[in-house]
């Protein structure tokens, strides 16, 4: 069996998709047929980058207002030694382009906040959030459920991540952490450190959630959140059930727009 | 019981797992918090927070006290929660490096 919207080149790139039962010459057209915004190219940002890339997601954005720094690298593999002072959305989409040519990228070097996610979202079938700070994350979870888009989130902190995905009518992040720590309270990666090969599994989970999702194949992480501790090497799983009460997805959400959130301190619904 | 603690708190007490033993009658989730903030008051005060909603007992809204895994304060009793002697506990706040 194959599908005619696949060229040769690609019937031979993905083979290993296009065999299996589950995905086949469909799924894999269903992943050249989808975009996905990338919040962040950083730790998470880059395997899930890649994975997307080389699984043939037809269109990638990338979201990030840094420069690579020479501390990057130890965990951000899409960004090499002479891309030091790059902007990451630069050699992220290089990365991607360079693994990938039937990926269109677009690049957005901007800080995700309130007055830019709701376009970025919008344009994008499916979010992933590998940003590195509450007020982006609790924009992208909050803009993502008032427009009814797909995210995947995931989280690290030195030895330990956290992954769960966010499906329009299902439970939101908000439904679990309702508001972030004050500032302060937990530090960040500058401070505490972070395993560098960490984000490498906890990114390959989000990118797979992203491919699956798409294909689309197997049971999502859309009821419960993954945390996996490398240190001791074990996963847990803590239930994601919808908050009757939460601002956003709730039976009475107060959160019609994100003009009714401060995304500052706790990023808390008052 | 055990206690399970994760990300910045289990930093704070300097483990990720604590076994407490409860002598009462009947005990409550929340007497299983007291004898860990006990051994480890330096959690007290990333764990409660005054101010607090009556919803939450005094719990840090980012905060999740987890008794088997399911969140006790949406689907049990809060703190006044029974535990039994084999009971897994757990406190699980967010995390947000990327």
């Amino acid at each position: 069996m194959t599908d005619l919207s696949l060229s040769p080149t690609q019937l031979d790139r993905y083979s290993r998709h296009v065999i299996m039962d589950e995905v086949g010459p469909d799924g894999q057209a269903n992943l050249l047929d989808a975009s996905v915004c990338c919040v962040g190219a950083g730790g998470l940002g880059s395997p899930v980058l890649a994975y997307l890339a080389a699984a043939g997601v037809g269109r990638v954005g990338i979201v990030d207002d840094d420069t690579v720094e020479r501390s990057n690298l130890q965990r951000q593999v899409v960004h090499g030694d002479a891309d030091v002072g790059r902007p990451k959305v630069d050699s992220a989409a290089e990365f991607v382009t360079g693994l990938n040519p039937d990926v269109t990228v677009d690049r957005h070097e901007l800080r995700l906040d309130a007055d830019t996610v709701t376009d970025l979202v919008a344009d994008y079938d499916l979010v992933v959030d590998g940003s590195d700070n509450f007020p982006t994350r609790y924009v992208v979870n909050d803009a993502c459920v008032i427009d009814g888009t797909p995210f995947v989130h995931g989280a690290i902190y030195r030895f330990e991540g956290q992954a769960t995905t966010y499906l329009p009518g299902g439970p939101c992040y908000r439904c679990v952490f309702p508001e972030a720590p004050e500032p302060g309270t937990v530090p960040d990666c500058a401070t505490t450190g972070v395993l560098g090969v960490l984000p490498g599994v906890v990114g390959g989970i989000m990118a797979t959630e992203a491919v699956k999702h798409f294909v689309p194949v197997g049971d999502p992480l859309d009821d419960r959140m993954l945390v996996y501790d490398a240190a001791d090497m074990t996963t847990d799983e803590v239930p994601v059930a919808k908050n009757p009460d939460c601002p956003v997805c709730g039976d009475q959400p107060t959160v019609r727009s994100l003009d009714d959130v401060s995304y500052s301190g706790t990023c808390a619904v008052e | 019981m055990q206690w399970k603690l994760f990300a910045d708190i289990a930093e704070r007490a300097g483990t990720d797992a604590v076994a407490v033993r409860l002598d009462g009658d009947d005990p409550t989730v929340g007497d299983a918090l007291d004898a860990l903030l006990e051994t480890y008051p330096a959690l007290r005060e990333r764990v409660l927070v005054d101010g607090e909603p009556e919803s939450r007992d005094g719990i840090a809204p980012d905060v999740n006290v987890l008794l088997d895994g399911a969140d006790v304060f949406t689907t049990a009793d809060g703190l006044a929660t029974e535990v039994s002697e084999g009971a897994e506990l757990a406190l699980f706040p967010p995390v947000s490096g990327g």
